[in-house]
């Protein structure tokens, strides 16, 4: 047998492996860390130092909030609801929102702070997360109005369905692998489709199946798509649109005037493409809302913006 | 338009591949498809099925027209891509969210052979867009319970010891729109939330020994770099088991979709865990309760109470021929197959009921076998126009049985959601067309 020498054998010791001798990465400094760091757990660490009182967090979640999960935590269309639906949870139709199904207000902190608003995330301050939170805890009826949540009361906040989780214990229906008689041919029952979704046909969109993990039940009314001729700018520009520009043109949420409805664009349209496609790269607060520089899409291009304009202007003519 | 309904169908077909070839792309594409649909419809009373609907002038005894002249000449196309004549696509069910930044998109299932699924193809599900993320800025960041925070490039990660394994990814929401009754005509949107690839990175168990997890360290945060900011706490069990730091799909850079520079890939697990556009991971003593593991991603049951951490993708299957896309056209021989999976192995066999689950006979099954990936069945028979109620059941290595719905609601109610991996029925009609339905 070889004998390797002493100072070879500790360092092979040393060593995971040949190739992990080297050196990879570079040392995370406090300060890297502290900007990335923003995880939020229910005992509370993480959470930033900071207060705020529904009172508050009314008016900002009014400006920032409710177009689109509405005034009451009811949810605008398809999106989220937020509060209500007590004591749902055992029903045909279960409504899960922060105050009915969430176990932590913690999740609340962290998950406005990391996600919300939707279009602009992580945008808001610290003390205004704190604000919100407290509405949205307030919509649910599980705060009071003028009562300050902060890194110290936040503890105090008692979540309803806290109790009502287990851990998985699955597998827990056990088939066995039969092969003759598994079944009597007498008694079973054939049932179709509700909705017959099919990607060669038409989208029936009343299926009368909820599909909650996406949202409300599908809505019933389409809304009539009618065909009209575009430029090739505005052909080139729907998929921007669609990317950037359809969360809140497509419903009008924000005061954003709606695609497709001709009076919210008639007046727009006069002021000359050349405004528009302005307004839409450098942002601007309007009379019926504020419409965020590209649509909070910094990334796209100048043109690719102007493009998404003309098939909006085009498409609601 | 109309005059093209006139002429015989050969005139037709020239019309249309005319009209087409003044069109570009995908507009072709389209068109195309269309034409022929229509082709198609015009001669399916007359010609019988074995006889191809193409154009006779190209074809025999005639020399077709692209045998006379020179095609495509190297890199014409330097990132190549499918024939003009083919038409797979990633299909979305518009209602299903509020917004398509966060939404999901199905494989055509129906379309794929093998158990690969072509990275263009792979799923979609994001919960805030797809961020373009520049490769040079790229950072991956370990820290918390750690005897060294550190950060590491993309070519840091490209640089240690890598593996390549092939794993399935499945949205656990997968089947979810059926708990109360059939509702998709379309294995595609009854399935398609589940993809396959060959996947290429850093062990995640080689990355936590580099930077020495400390005792106390229980769980890992993983965290997005996207919109939504996603997040999901892991057993450290499963990041020191097989967990994988990902940056290839399919022999290439990971695709934008799937999270381009980098993702975790938690292999069996629902695929909300395996975090895209990955830029964070802390270890802690205790799971961070994040929305999408309270909120989202657990499963309500009959009671009111809910199961946490529903982390594994129980065995499931499904037959893609036939299904509602590919209705039978033809009587006589018929090769049945299908895709059967489990996240906690590999699939042992798989077996096929044609009368709704009374009698069932083994299926064999096709290609590669590997753990925790997509693996094909097969069944040779015979169709001649009775009818069928086909089902798929599969059983695993660790000896478990594919359930049946009933099995699934009486244990579970119908609000759970995800994780319905219940044994699925076609209903194959006299005439060859297939449909949805559930069997109570
Ligand atoms: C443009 C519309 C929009 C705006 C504005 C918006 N949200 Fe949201 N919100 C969403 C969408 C969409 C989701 C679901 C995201 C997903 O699918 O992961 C969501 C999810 C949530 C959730 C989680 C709901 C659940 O049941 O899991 C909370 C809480 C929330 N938003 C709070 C807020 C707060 C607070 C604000 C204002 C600071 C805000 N949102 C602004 C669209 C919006
Ligand atoms: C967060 C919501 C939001 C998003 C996302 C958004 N807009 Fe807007 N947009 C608005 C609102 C609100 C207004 C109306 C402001 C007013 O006039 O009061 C508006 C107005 C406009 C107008 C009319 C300008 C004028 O001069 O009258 C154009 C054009 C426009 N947006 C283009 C875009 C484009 C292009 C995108 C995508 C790149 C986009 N918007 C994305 C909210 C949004």
């Amino acid at each position: 047998m070889f004998k390797l020498p002493s100072a070879l054998m500790a360092a092979a010791l040393l060593c995971v492996g040949p190739a992990m001798a080297a050196d990879f990465g570079r040392p995370a400094t406090e300060a890297e860390i502290a900007g990335w760091d923003i995880d939020i757990r229910p005992d509370g660490q993480g959470l930033p130092v900071g207060g705020g009182t529904a009172e508050q967090g009314e008016p900002v979640y009014e400006a920032k909030c409710a177009m689109c999960h509405g005034s009451f935590g009811e949810g605008v269309d398809r999106w989220p609801v937020l509060a209500g639906g007590e004591d749902s949870l055992t029903e045909d139709k279960p409504e899960k929102t922060v105050g009915s199904y969430w176990p932590y207000a913690s999740t609340l902190w962290d998950y406005i702070h990391r996600a919300m608003p939707y279009t602009a995330p992580q945008s808001l301050t610290d003390d205004e997360v704190y604000q919100i939170t407290a509405y949205v805890l307030y919509l649910n009826d599980l705060v009071e109005y003028d009562w300050e949540l902060n890194q110290d009361t936040f503890v105090e906040v008692e979540m309803p369905n806290q109790d009502s989780f287990f851990v998985d214990n699955r597998p827990d229906v056990v088939n066995t692998r039969c092969f003759e008689n598994c079944a009597d041919p007498a008694a079973l029952q054939v049932v179709g489709t509700i909705g017959g979704v099919s990607p060669t046909g038409h989208f029936k969109e009343d299926s009368g199946v909820a599909s909650s993990h996406y949202g409300d039940d599908a809505p019933t009314d389409e809304g009539e798509a009618v065909a009209v001729a575009l430029s090739a700018d505005a052909i080139a520009g729907e998929a921007t649109y669609q990317q950037a520009c359809l969360a809140c043109h497509g419903s009008g949420i924000a005061g954003a005037p709606k695609v497709g409805v001709k009076d919210q664009w008639t007046q727009r349209v006069a002021q000359g493409l050349s405004t528009m496609v302005e307004h839409a790269i450098q942002g601007y607060q309007g009379e019926n809302g504020y419409m965020p520089p590209k649509g909070g899409h910094m990334n796209l291009s100048d043109e690719a913006v102007a493009q998404a304009v003309s098939f909006m202007a085009e498409s609601s003519q | 338009m109309k005059s093209l309904y006139e002429p015989g169908t050969q005139d037709l077909m020239q019309a249309v591949a005319k009209e087409a070839s003044q069109l570009k792309g995908s507009d072709r594409r389209d068109f195309l498809r269309k034409g022929l649909a229509v082709a198609a419809g015009v001669t399916a009373g007359a010609a019988t099925p074995a006889i191809a609907k193409g154009n006779s002038a190209d074809m025999a005894p005639n020399v077709p027209s692209w045998t006379k002249q020179l095609g495509r000449g190297v890199v014409a196309r330097p990132y190549g891509r499918p024939s003009d004549f083919t038409d797979l696509q990633r299909r979305t069910v518009p209602w299903l969210t509020a917004s398509p930044e966060s939404s999901i998109s199905f494989s055509p299932l129906q379309d794929l052979k093998g158990i690969i699924t072509p990275s263009g193809l792979h799923f979609e599900r994001y919960h805030g867009g797809i961020p373009e993320v520049p490769p040079e800025s790229y950072q991956l960041m370990v820290h918390g319970l750690v005897d060294r925070p550190l950060i590491f490039t993309l070519e840091d990660l490209m640089r240690m010891p890598s593996v390549t394994e092939v794993r399935f990814i499945e949205c656990p929401a997968n089947g979810g729109m059926e708990w109360k009754g059939a509702q998709m005509e379309a294995l595609q949107f009854t399935h398609g939330m589940i993809s396959c690839s060959e996947w290429t990175g850093v062990r995640l168990s080689t990355l936590l020994e580099y930077v020495g997890v400390k005792p106390e360290g229980k769980w890992v945060l993983a965290e997005g770099s996207d919109a939504a900011g996603m997040s999901r706490s892991i057993p450290i069990e499963k990041a020191l088991d097989d967990a994988l730091i990902c940056y290839a799909q399919n022999g290439e850079p990971l695709r934008p979709e799937q999270g381009f520079p980098v993702r975790l890939m938690n292999p069996g697990w629902e695929g909300n865990t395996s975090v895209k556009w990955l830029r964070r991971l802390e270890v802690g003593d205790k799971p961070w309760y994040h929305r999408e593991e309270t909120s989202k991603y657990t499963d309500l049951m009959p009671d009111g109470r809910s199961r946490k951490f529903t982390f594994v993708q129980e065995t499931n299957s499904v037959v893609t021929n036939p299904c509602p896309e590919n209705p039978i056209k033809q009587k006589g021989f018929i090769e049945i197959e299908g895709l059967a999976w489990s996240g906690r192995g590999s699939i042992k066999a798989v077996d096929l009921s044609f009368d709704g689950g009374v009698t069932w006979r083994k299926a064999e099954l096709k290609g590669l076998v590997i753990p925790k990936a997509l693996t094909r069945f097969s069944f040779k028979t015979e169709w001649n126009g009775e009818p069928w109620m086909i089902q798929s059941r599969a059983i695993d290595d660790t000896g478990y049985v594919q359930p049946t719905l009933a099995q699934l609601r009486e244990e579970r109610g119908t609000n759970s959601i995800y994780h319905k991996n219940s044994i699925h029925t076609w209903n194959v009609h006299a005439n060859g067309e297939v449909h949805n339905v559930q069997i109570t």
